[in-house]
């Protein structure tokens, strides 16, 4: 039997639900994107109704049974928009209300570590990005962030910066999920937005460019250049936007 | 000279210095003020070296009336082209550095102008300007100026979320040989007096809340391996005392670098780099695997071994504690097995309550099982057929050398006969 949600996080809690509600057998069910699932020509499909409340349901189910740091794991797990993240979070919580409140620990069951890996995956990209990330300064003092991450990363950056620079207006921008995160010194609000064709830098922007660029040639120590671990530790899928590999 | 060539210079001046770390300190945001700090630390590149840049490192000046034979900024090096930025520009740059993203704070340092107490103030105005003018909350590295006066020191403590000052050389013989201008208590005193104030302030907030911070993320010191002939005991054991009589939170550790004429002989580069890494390793076991120095090594056995890591190297000379059961020891002996880190460790201890673990688990749970296997038993079994025989252990132990490397070696050696690799070896010659 293949369950298919509308892709939202309140879709596959309730697709979680209608499966347990029931009984699904675990070996013989997915839980799938709709607009990600291809039909297979004997397959049997449901097509799960988002329903908040139910989703609602489940989530605190979950929070009360494995605790907070439990749901915020399913919440980057989701994240990931791995294909088969439906089907892994069903397993894992089949397998999960069977082992009882610590079960998310025990890394060593198979259904566990998937979401666990899954979860990890964004975490490492969420914490790498938030150094990544690099805002320029536009005309009118605006300070905007492209970015293009493996992972649905955009709402795990936006606390981070509306703390740490709280007093500046500035957008991050998803190029790929062509959405973003717009900060006026107050409050966020997210939303729709292309890639921008043309953007007028501020004045001084140029500058600080080439210094940031001077300054991350020479802090290098050129009898222990390592390309390859460089490399390692910053991907090239992440130079794109980095202003000191473009030159 | 503008900005732009002031920061070339003296980034290039500052990138020995190898701490970079802007972690340990929990600055909390504050409406109206630019930044915070991260407790875990955030990297925001890495340069072409490979290691990570978290904070804007740069020397206020070059210029340094000293002159210490290890260090590229000494008073002799006349090649070098010499700068000295102004505390606004040092202020601008970092707080639109930060602005950016570019980095998570500033790591101040520099060479000694006219005398310390002179230095130490205009590194002081520039801290102050950034917490007081900018009002900038992001983390800020100072470096102590060795000599200069208490009351600096405790004006710059109230600003700075870490303070280091370098103990530079492991001895006080090789100091007096490399750097006969600066002396060893110079270095050891204000390094007490920083832990006193900390404590104190630390007491003091418990009473009082308005207590201000002082170097709440605690200070780190840096020496160089490498250039005097100290064997790896002394070295670690020089740390050991400084983590626990100086509650220092790092010691950095730089393997000697060649710059300029110098009348230190040159070592062998290579090998200086991986004992670098071993010397890293080992402090690692100190500060996070609960190992003493007298443990790591001995006076038979006084240097790190460069073809195995530390803890196998330690475990090689403690066979009989093992193998053991991965199912039944504590926390403490798990983290003493080869191929087990602190992560897997807990890990295995959190799984290890659901049921017995098998070497499949262990696997995905990160055990490194090259180097496991000669130490555990999962369910009283051993891993495959494996020889525990010290001696031809460590053979095993010993990474087999990747087939690139040798046919790198084997073009140098040979460079006639195998001349086509590139215009290095002409044939025409």
């Amino acid at each position: 039997m293949i369950y298919l949600y509308d892709g939202t996080f309140e879709g596959v809690l309730s697709g979680i639900y209608v499966m347990f509600h029931q009984k699904c057998p675990v070996d013989a069910a997915r839980l799938m994107h709709k607009d990600r699932y291809q039909y297979g020509i004997f397959d049997e499909v449901v097509l799960v109704e988002t329903q908040v409340e139910e989703a609602g349901k489940v989530a605190s189910s979950i929070i009360e049974t494995f605790g907070q740091e439990a749901f915020r794991r399913i919440g980057y797990a989701y994240l990931s928009e791995d294909e088969a993240f439906g089907t892994i979070l069903f397993k894992c919580l089949k397998r999960a209300y069977k082992l009882g409140g610590m079960a998310f620990e025990n890394l060593s069951d198979p259904d566990i570590l998937a979401l666990y890996k899954c979860f990890n995956a964004v975490a490492r990209e969420s914490h790498r990005m938030l150094g990544l990330l690099r805002f320029m300064e536009l005309e009118k003092g605006v300070y905007y962030a492209p970015f293009d991450p493996t992972y649905d990363l955009l709402g795990l950056m936006v606390p981070h910066f509306t703390e740490r620079l709280n007093d500046q207006v500035w957008v991050i921008h998803d190029i790929k999920r062509r959405k973003a995160a717009f900060y006026n010194g107050h409050e966020v609000h997210f939303g729709e937005l292309d890639p921008l064709d043309t953007m007028s830098l501020s004045a001084r922007e140029h500058d600080y460019q080439k210094m940031w660029q001077g300054y991350f040639e020479h802090i290098a120590i050129d009898a222990r250049k390592n390309p390859k671990l460089h490399r390692q530790m910053m991907p090239k899928k992440y130079w794109k936007y980095l202003v000191e590999k473009l030159h | 000279m503008d900005a732009l060539d002031k920061l070339t210079i003296l980034a290039d001046a500052a990138k020995y210095d190898v701490s970079c770390s802007s972690s340990g300190s929990d600055r909390k945001a504050v409406k109206g003020m630019l930044g915070n700090a991260a407790p875990p630390g955030i990297c925001h590149s890495f340069s072409e070296d490979g290691r990570c840049i978290s904070l804007l490192k740069i020397l206020f000046t070059n210029k340094c009336i000293y002159d210490c034979a290890y260090c590229v900024n000494r008073a002799s090096n006349g090649d070098m082209p010499r700068a000295e930025f102004t505390p606004d520009e040092v202020v601008a740059i970092t707080i639109n550095f930060y602005r950016r993203n570019y980095i998570e704070g500033l790591f101040l340092s520099s060479g000694v102008v006219k005398n310390p107490n002179h230095t130490m103030e205009l590194l002081v105005d520039v801290v102050k300007k950034l917490r007081e003018v900018e009002r900038f909350n992001g983390y800020i590295h100072l470096k102590g100026i060795p000599g200069a006066d208490q009351r600096l020191i405790d004006r710059a403590g109230r600003y700075v979320d870490r303070m280091s000052i370098n103990i530079e050389l492991p001895t006080t013989q090789s100091l007096r040989l490399l750097a006969p201008e600066k002396s060893r208590s110079e270095m050891i005193a204000p390094m007490g007096y920083i832990k006193e104030q900390i404590a104190e302030y630390k007491a003091l907030s418990k009473r009082f809340q308005n207590t201000p911070s002082f170097v709440p993320a605690g200070q780190s010191t840096q020496l160089i391996v490498g250039a005097t002939q100290e064997v790896d005991l002394k070295i670690i054991k020089i740390s050991e005392a400084l983590y626990n009589r100086m509650a220092l939170k790092r010691v950095y550790y730089s393997a000697y670098v060649p710059v300029g004429k110098t009348e230190i002989a040159t070592p062998n580069q290579l090998n200086l780099l991986r004992r670098e890494h071993r010397i890293y390793q080992a402090d690692w076991l100190l500060r996070f695997y609960g190992f003493k120095a007298d443990e790591i090594l001995t006076r038979e056995e006084p240097n790190l071994d460069m073809e195995v890591d530390p803890k196998c190297q330690w475990a090689l000379r403690n066979m009989h504690l093992f193998p053991m059961e991965i199912n039944r020891v504590p926390f403490e002996a798990l983290l003493r097995i080869p191929g087990i880190g602190n992560i897997t460790a807990r890990r295995i201890m959190a799984s290890r309550r659901f049921g017995p673990l098998n070497f499949d688990s262990l696997i995905k749970m990160g055990v490194v099982m090259k180097r496991a296997k000669y130490f555990i038993t999962c369910s009283g079994q051993v891993f495959g057929g494996i020889d525990l025989e010290p001696m031809k252990l460590k053979q095993q132990l010993i990474d087999a050398p990747k087939s690139q490397t040798s046919q790198m070696s084997m073009f140098e050696l040979y460079p006639g006969q195998f001349s086509g690799g590139g215009a290095s070896y002409d044939l025409s010659v």
